[in-house]
Order: C-alpha cells, then sequence, then structure tokens
C-alpha cells in the first residue's frame, strides 16, 4: 500500500479518506447508512404526502428499536425474542409521565430509557441467576410479555384495557407535539443516527468483540477472560435502554397506546424482529436497511396490490422472514458485502474487509 | 511454593468418580505432559484447574492464591489459560478478531489489542490468514489459532490439551517447535497429549493418570518403563526416547 | 365455595385440558424428535378449526366428522412445512429455527386472514346448547363429546408411539438421533412423519373446538403460549408430561377464571410457567436441573 502511495501523485486527503473507509467493510456499511439517513431527510423535499412521510417516520422508528435488537440478539447471540416489553414500558412511563405530570417528553424518554434499561437488569439477572438458555430463555421473554399484558389491563392507573391516549394540545416543541409531520421525521432520523453511533461504538470497541465473542462461543470467551455474565447483562440493558427510548417516540407519534396493542407478538416481529433480519443480524447496516426494506413495502402490499386487503402485511412479513432465512441468512447486508468483497477484489489490489457475520 | 499446587482433587459426576485425589505441581517455565488412556479424567482435571468445574475434594492454588473455584474467566486473568480438545475457535470471527478477544484480557484499548493480536499472528507463522475467517481455516491452523488465543491472554500457564491431536506428522513437528517456543518465553506449560512423540520431546516430567488417579509421576525415561503405566496405557510398544 | 361449583369448574377445566393435551402432545412430539421448539404450532390449531368451519359452512358435515379429514389435511402440511423448510434449518442457530417458524406463523395467519377476513367467525351446529345434568353437574354434550375423543386420541397415539414399529422407531429418534440412524432407521423420514402428525393432532384439536367457538386468524397464538406452558411443565419431550399437564392448566385456568375473571385467566398460567422456567426447568417428569 505504502509503494502505491509514493507512486501516485494525486494522492490527496480525499483519497485517502475514501481509502480509509471503503476498504474497511465496517465503516463501508456506516457510510451506506448515513446515505440512506441522508436521503430520508431530504425527503419531504419531494414528498409531501402525509401518508407516505408517515411510512417514513415509522421505518425511522423501527430502525431504531431495530438496533436495540440487533445489540442483544444480534451481536451476544442471545434469543431475546419479546424484545417489545421493553418498548412497552418505555412508551408506557413516558405518556404516564406526559399525561399526569406534564414532564415534558424529551425529558420523558430519557427516563423511559432509564426505566426500561432497569427492567432489563432484573430480566438479565434472572436469566443468570437462573440459567435460562436458548429455548427457555425465549420461552421466559414471551410469558413476561403476556403477564405484562395481563397486568396492564387490569391496571386503571395506566388506562387497563381502555389505554391511554395522548394529551394532545396546541403543537409545542417542548411537548413534542407537531402539527405536521417532518419535526417527527427529523427526530425519529436524529434517534437512528444516535443508535447508529452507539452501535458503531460499541462494536468497534473491546465491549463488542467480547459481544461477537459470547455469541460465537461462551466457553471460548471464558476461558480468553470473558466474564460472560457482566457482558450478557450489559447488552440486554444497553438493548432495553435504547429500546424505551425508542418506545417513548414511538407513543408520542402514535398518541395512543393500549396493552394488547403493544405488548403483542406480531407487533414484536414487525418493529423488532423483522427488519434486523431481513437487513442482516448482527450487521451494523441490518437494521436500519431491513426497516427501510420492510415498513414500506409491506405497506405498499397492504395498500396497492391487494386493496387493502386484510392480512396482506402479515403475509408479506411472514414470507419476508421465511425466505430470508432460507436464502438470505446474512441477510441484505450479507448480499452487499459479497458484491463489496468482489468489487474491491476487482478493482483494487487489497483484500476487503471480513464481514463478521458471514454464515458458515 | 510451585506456582501451580493441585492438592487431593477430587470430581464427582453422580455415581462416577472421574477425578480421585489428585496432585500435582508446576514451576514456573517447566513443561508436564499428563497422559492416560481417554476417559482417565485428563480434560477433567483441566476443567478444574481453569475453572470449568469446582473440585469436590482439594485445593488449586495459583502464585499462592487458591483459584479452585473461581469463574474461568477470572482464573484467566489471574495468568492461567486453557485450549480445548475440540479447538473452540469463534467461527464468523476473523482470525485477528479471534486472537484479540485474548489480547482484550490484559487492556481496553483497541490499538494495542490489535497490534498484540498482529504479533502474535506473525510469531505464530499465520500472517497469510490473518483476515481470514475462524470457520475456513484448515485444522492445522485452527490448533495454532487456539495456541494463538490462548498466548494472547498473556498467560503465565497454559493447560494445553491435544494440541496436536488430528495433525500430521510435518504438522505435529512445527506445532512441537511452536510448542517450544512459547516454553522459551517463560510460561509453564500443562501438556495432555496421547502422541508419544510429542510428550517425549517437550516434557520435563510426566504424570500419568489411570481411573481419574494418579498411577506413576516421573521423568519420560522412568515413565516409558514403568510396569504400571505400561499395564494400563502405552502396551508393549517401543517408544523412541530421542523423539 | 359449594361443592358443585368446585367440581364444576374442575369438569370445565378438564375439558379444556383434554384441548390442551392434545395441543401439547404434538409440541412436545416435535420438540422431542426435531429438538425445535415449533412457534407457529397454535396456528395448526387456528387451521383446524377453520377446516371445520369450511366444511360446516359449504358441506353441512358435522366438524366431529370433519376431524379425519383436517388430520390428513394439515398432516401433509405439516410435512410439507417439514420437507421444505424445516429440514434446512434444523442444524443453524436456535434463532434462525425460531424465526423461520415465527415467519411461518405469520404467513398461515396472514393466508387465512386474506380468504376469510378478520371478521371472527363461528358455526353453530343444532346440539350446541345441548347439556346432560348429572351428579348435580351440567355438561355441555359437545364439550363431552369433545373431551372423550381428545382422551380417545391420545391414547391411541400413545399405542402407535409404543407398539407399532413406526412409532417405536420415532421414540427411539427422540432419544437418540444418531443411534437410530445407525439402526437402519430412516430419520428424515421420521421428521416428516413427526412434525406432520404433531400439526395434525393439533388441527384435530382445533376441530373439536370448532362447534360454536370464536375463529379469528390470530386465535392460534395464546394456545401456542399456553402449549408452551403444558410442554415445559410436562417437561419437554414427555408425552405423558404433556397429557397430564394440560388437563393441569386446563384445571389451574378454569380456577383463575373463576377467581379472577376470564381476560386475566391467562396470568395463573404465566405464573406457572415463570416459577417452573425458575425452578425446575426440566418440568414435572425431569430431573431438577434441565
Amino acid at each position: 500500500m505504502t509503494a502505491e502511495n509514493s507512486k501516485n501523485p494525486s494522492n490527496g486527503p480525499v483519497r485517502n479518506w475514501f481509502r480509509g473507509v471503503l476498504l474497511d467493510w465496517d465503516r463501508t456499511q456506516m457510510l451506506i447508512c448515513f446515505l440512506l439517513v441522508g436521503l430520508l431527510a431530504l425527503a419531504p423535499l419531494f414528498i409531501h404526502s402525509t401518508y407516505y412521510l408517515g411510512i417514513l417516520i415509522l421505518a425511522a422508528i423501527y430502525a431504531f428499536i431495530g438496533i436495540s435488537w440487533n445489540i442483544v440478539a444480534g451481536f451476544t447471540g442471545q434469543l431475546l425474542i419479546a424484545q417489545i416489553i421493553f418498548l412497552g414500558i418505555g412508551a408506557y412511563t413516558t405518556i404516564v409521565l406526559f399525561n399526569y405530570y406534564l414532564v415534558s417528553p424529551w425529558v420523558g424518554l430519557l427516563i423511559a430509557g432509564l426505566v426500561a434499561g432497569l427492567f432489563g437488569i432484573v430480566v438479565a439477572l434472572i436469566t443468570l441467576r437462573y440459567g435460562l438458555k436458548v429455548d427457555y430463555f425465549a420461552l421466559f421473554t414471551i410469558a413476561l410479555m403476556v403477564a405484562l399484558r395481563t397486568l396492564f389491563l387490569k391496571w386503571k392507573f395506566v388506562g387497563g384495557a381502555v389505554g391511554m391516549w395522548f394529551r394532545l394540545t396546541e403543537p409545542s416543541f417542548d411537548k413534542m407535539i407537531f402539527a405536521d409531520k417532518e419535526p417527527y421525521l427529523y427526530i425519529a432520523l436524529g434517534l437512528v443516527v444516535i443508535g447508529l453511533l452507539v452501535q458503531y461504538r460499541i462494536y468497534r470497541s473491546k465491549m463488542g468483540k467480547y459481544f461477537l465473542a459470547i455469541r460465537e462461543d461462551e466457553d471460548a470467551a471464558a476461558a480468553l477472560g470473558v466474564n460472560t455474565s457482566l457482558y450478557k447483562t450489559l447488552a440486554v440493558v444497553i438493548g432495553a435502554a435504547m429500546a424505551g427510548v425508542g418506545g417513548g417516540f414511538y407513543v408520542m407519534y402514535v398518541t395512543f397506546i393500549e396493552p394488547p396493542q403493544v405488548f403483542n407478538l406480531g407487533l414484536n416481529v414487525e418493529i423488532v424482529m423483522a427488519g434486523p433480519i431481513i437487513g442482516g443480524l448482527g450487521s451494523l447496516a441490518g437494521p436500519l436497511v431491513g426497516a427501510l426494506l420492510n415498513k414500506p413495502f409491506a405497506e405498499i402490499m397492504r395498500g396497492a396490490l391487494t386493496e387493502g386487503r386484510s392480512g396482506s402485511s402479515l403475509i408479506v412479513y411472514g414470507a419476508f422472514l421465511v425466505l430470508t432465512i432460507m436464502f438470505m441468512p446474512r441477510g441484505v447486508t450479507g448480499v452487499l458485502h459479497t458484491i463489496y468483497c468482489w468489487i474491491i477484489r476487482r478493482f483494487t489490489s487489497e483484500e476487503p474487509g471480513e464481514d463478521q457475520n458471514g454464515a458458515a | 511454593m510451585a506456582l501451580l499446587e493441585v492438592t487431593g482433587i477430587t470430581k464427582r459426576f453422580g455415581g462416577l468418580v472421574a477425578v480421585n485425589d489428585l496432585s500435582l505441581s508446576l514451576e514456573k517455565g517447566q513443561i508436564i505432559g499428563l497422559i492416560g488412556p481417554n476417559g482417565a479424567g485428563k480434560t477433567t482435571a483441566f476443567n478444574m484447574i481453569s475453572g470449568f468445574y469446582k473440585p469436590d475434594e482439594g485445593d488449586i492454588t495459583f502464585k499462592g492464591k487458591i483459584i479452585s473455584g473461581l469463574r474461568p474467566d477470572v482464573v484467566c486473568k489471574l495468568g492461567l489459560t486453557r485450549t480445548f480438545q475440540v479447538v473452540k475457535p469463534f467461527p464468523q470471527l476473523s482470525v485477528r478478531d479471534n486472537v484479540m478477544v485474548g489480547a482484550y484480557n490484559r487492556t481496553n484499548n483497541r490499538r494495542e489489542s490489535r497490534q498484540k493480536a498482529e504479533d502474535i499472528i506473525e510469531f505464530l507463522g499465520m500472517q497469510d490468514v490473518v483476515d481470514m475467517t475462524a470457520s475456513s481455516l484448515s485444522v492445522a491452523y485452527r490448533k495454532r489459532l487456539e495456541v494463538a488465543k490462548a498466548l494472547a491472554t498473556d498467560p503465565k500457564i497454559i493447560l494445553l490439551d491435544e494440541a496436536m491431536a488430528g495433525l500430521r506428522p510435518v504438522e505435529t513437528d512445527n506445532m512441537i517447535d511452536l510448542v517450544r517456543q512459547v516454553s522459551k518465553q517463560g510460561i509453564a506449560l500443562l501438556l495432555v497429549e496421547h502422541v508419544m512423540r510429542v510428550i517425549m520431546s517437550l516434557a520435563e516430567r510426566i504424570v500419568v493418570i489411570h481411573h481419574g488417579e494418579k498411577i506413576a509421576e516421573g521423568e519420560p525415561q522412568d515413565i516409558c518403563q514403568d510396569k504400571a503405566v505400561i499395564d494400563a496405557y502405552l502396551g508393549e510398544v517401543e517408544i523412541d526416547v530421542k523423539g | 365455595m359449594s361443592p358443585e361449583i368446585f367440581f364444576q369448574i374442575i369438569v370445565n377445566g378438564l375439558f379444556t385440558g383434554g384441548i390442551y393435551a392434545l395441543v401439547a402432545i404434538g409440541l412436545t412430539l416435535i420438540y422431542g424428535v426435531l429438538v425445535i421448539v415449533n412457534f407457529a404450532h397454535g396456528e395448526f390449531l387456528m387451521l383446524g378449526i377453520y377446516v371445520a368451519f369450511l366444511g360446516y359452512s359449504l358441506f353441512g358435515v358435522d366438524p366431529y366428522l370433519i376431524i379425519p379429514i383436517a388430520f390428513v389435511l394439515i398432516f401433509g402440511l405439516g410435512a410439507l412445512i417439514q420437507r421444505g423448510l424445516v429440514q434446512r434449518v434444523l442444524d443453524a442457530h436456535p434463532l434462525n429455527q425460531i424465526i423461520l417458524l415465527v415467519g411461518v406463523g405469520m404467513l398461515l395467519v396472514g393466508l387465512v386472514q386474506f380468504f376469510f377476513s378478520a371478521e371472527p367467525k363461528a358455526i353453530h351446529v343444532p346440539y350446541e346448547t345441548a347439556v346432560i345434568s348429572a351428579f348435580g353437574l351440567r355438561f355441555a354434550i359437545a364439550r363431552l363429546v369433545a373431551f372423550f375423543a381428545s382422551m380417545a386420541i391420545s391414547f391411541f397415539l400413545y399405542l402407535f408411539l409404543h407398539y407399532t414399529r413406526t412409532g417405536k422407531a420415532i421414540r427411539a429418534v427422540s432419544q437418540s438421533r444418531d443411534a437410530a440412524r445407525l439402526m437402519g432407521i430412516n430419520v428424515t423420514f421420521i421428521y416428516y412423519l413427526t412434525f406432520g402428525i404433531g400439526a395434525a393432532i393439533t388441527a384435530v384439536a382445533g376441530a373439536l373446538l370448532a362447534p360454536n367457538h370464536r375463529m379469528i386468524p390470530t386465535m392460534g397464538q395464546s394456545y401456542s403460549v399456553i402449549a408452551f406452558v403444558v410442554v415445559v411443565l410436562g417437561t419437554m419431550g414427555n408425552f405423558i408430561g404433556a397429557f397430564l399437564g394440560g388437563l393441569i392448566i386446563g384445571v389451574v385456568e378454569a380456577f383463575a377464571g373463576f377467581y379472577l375473571g376470564g381476560d386475566v385467566k391467562i396470568i395463573a398460567s404465566m405464573l406457572i410457567f415463570i416459577l417452573i422456567l425458575l425452578f425446575r426447568p426440566a418440568g414435572l417428569f425431569g430431573r431438577k436441573r434441565a
């Protein structure tokens, strides 16, 4: 590489920057993500329909929640199926704080993250203490979800079965109530950017490597000095807190919440799981790419192709999941990586950066 | 006091006594071989020493501290690392990342960890596969990767569990050289091996286990001629002691 | 609480429990042989009930007579799903297996919803309100028949598994896949068979539920969750455990429904589930620690 540099006179900082990014798959993924975010940010210039903007907003929220799940299930491989628990807790925290105590949702989001994170600690500790592995962990989270749904159905303070409506007032910034869709889009994109950065920093750090090691082989990781209990808990807590924040924003946007709506496996699949899986579980770009493919496509299917006939979005999600697992286990990002490797090999003399999620 | 003191450890699984009152000690920089028939309890002993099992009886002391019952990652942090008989790479991670996980044992810094990993990879002659995913490696390289990961944790002792199993003669020779070089760095080694040539050429002392109990201990030449050992394990085959 | 009410609750609980037992037997059979948790299991029950719906609304056939047809149809579907999809992920990461089955479940719900709409349906058979009174208790005919049918089916399945060659082959595979292979058993075929039977049995349970039962495409999900509870309670892979567990949970739910109300009775099962997962994950018939 050094020889090439000295030979080439047009070797400026820009070229070096490109080399630094494009020869590194992780960084390339981030580049792709930021380009996508940029595109979304520009969308309001071209799209004026509130319907389509609404889809993009939801896609962005889904991407953020997807990142939170990616950190737990993708990085450490823990089968925390019902991540929606934390979204629900975050959502309820935010709406209760606002409706009853007039706490600004901006603050409410942070508290939601905190509360959800605390609940994450409890879940993680119980799981570790009682050695709930693999399938049992998955079932445990589902049981928790059903239990929470039932409890919230009966809890009058949070509205019980009737649910809670967001106390809408006139639009105001500090109440996170806006007349148009655009501000919601930008907040959602802001969350996505934060999520991407957090995800990236974790991935490149010691913690990230330890997460991956735990996913690949827990015993081997322990033998190399990894405190698996600690890091598994950390992953769950980080994921839970993020999902809580995402849940808080979600409820501010949809302005309504009720237990069967939010503590629901169908919504869990749609918001939490579908995006990262289709995009590529464990990758950096997966959650965002997946969410952007998912939500709009499902909506179009629901609307255009089947004239709104019931069940079509379920068919889409189900088919997506099945097809992805069968033919594209590494998701769209995996396919992108293959193309990336081909391009790098074809046009440069370098070896492309590996994808840490290659199926064996 | 020896670097590693194993005193009378015992492990039972239900009615089966896998290891019974086993004692051995390992000095700094020493290489000790642990041999015995399959099922003799060697890996169980390793599991106890490295923290994967808790001994039912007995103690294990490392650098004067009792480590029996401590978690494996704590034991590793203290300076004792083990490899696995059936190698356990991190399949989807690159060779570099595999070793970096080990290197992070002593540092939190990414650059340091990466540098150390690359140094060790070079030391083991694996530079040409540094970017490959572990799952695509050959058996010989996987065995080396196992050693690389252990080395990266900067240990004082490495427990090598059948590092030579499945290797061709040339590869075995390379591994023997490698192990010698590791030992030269001052790291004490406890080797479990079935390939007698390896044990004879590397080990300064040999401990023989049968049915979970120590039946002999001594220098390689003496062990070869020990009647109990021959009956239990070696058989009447001639061993080339010159190795 | 008077003795009549007490026993009535038990009877109602057993009737429901019989259905749970069938569903759980199907799930535990699949788990025991294929070692995967069928996250789409409840959907097969839902399919069974919709097959009954079709049979009745199109051809006027009584749901109980539909049972053999439902069995065959869903058996075929189950075997197909196993062959085409599940077979490929048997050795993959559990997360992939779970996601695949969740996806299949979603597909099935979506398809049913597409063709039948999400509106609740029901079939009303002439005898749906018929009741027998005995010992001071009331037995709804439809549920009584369903109960005995589920007992009989469980019994015959048990005989099949223990006294026929194929049944023994299935049990062999559940104990050791490799040993079974070495004995000349076509393990892959057993997989198709088992998944098919597991799905079909559950569909039969659905058909048994059909008379006067509210049918919506998403009804399978709550049965999936109950099936998980029962199977874990009865020890994963254990036939008798699933059978007894189903009855136990049925009765527990009946009492919970009486004291807490219908919409929250599930909490009792969830509590039991969580307690079992924490303190006795191997279930009633397993060793202390799974």
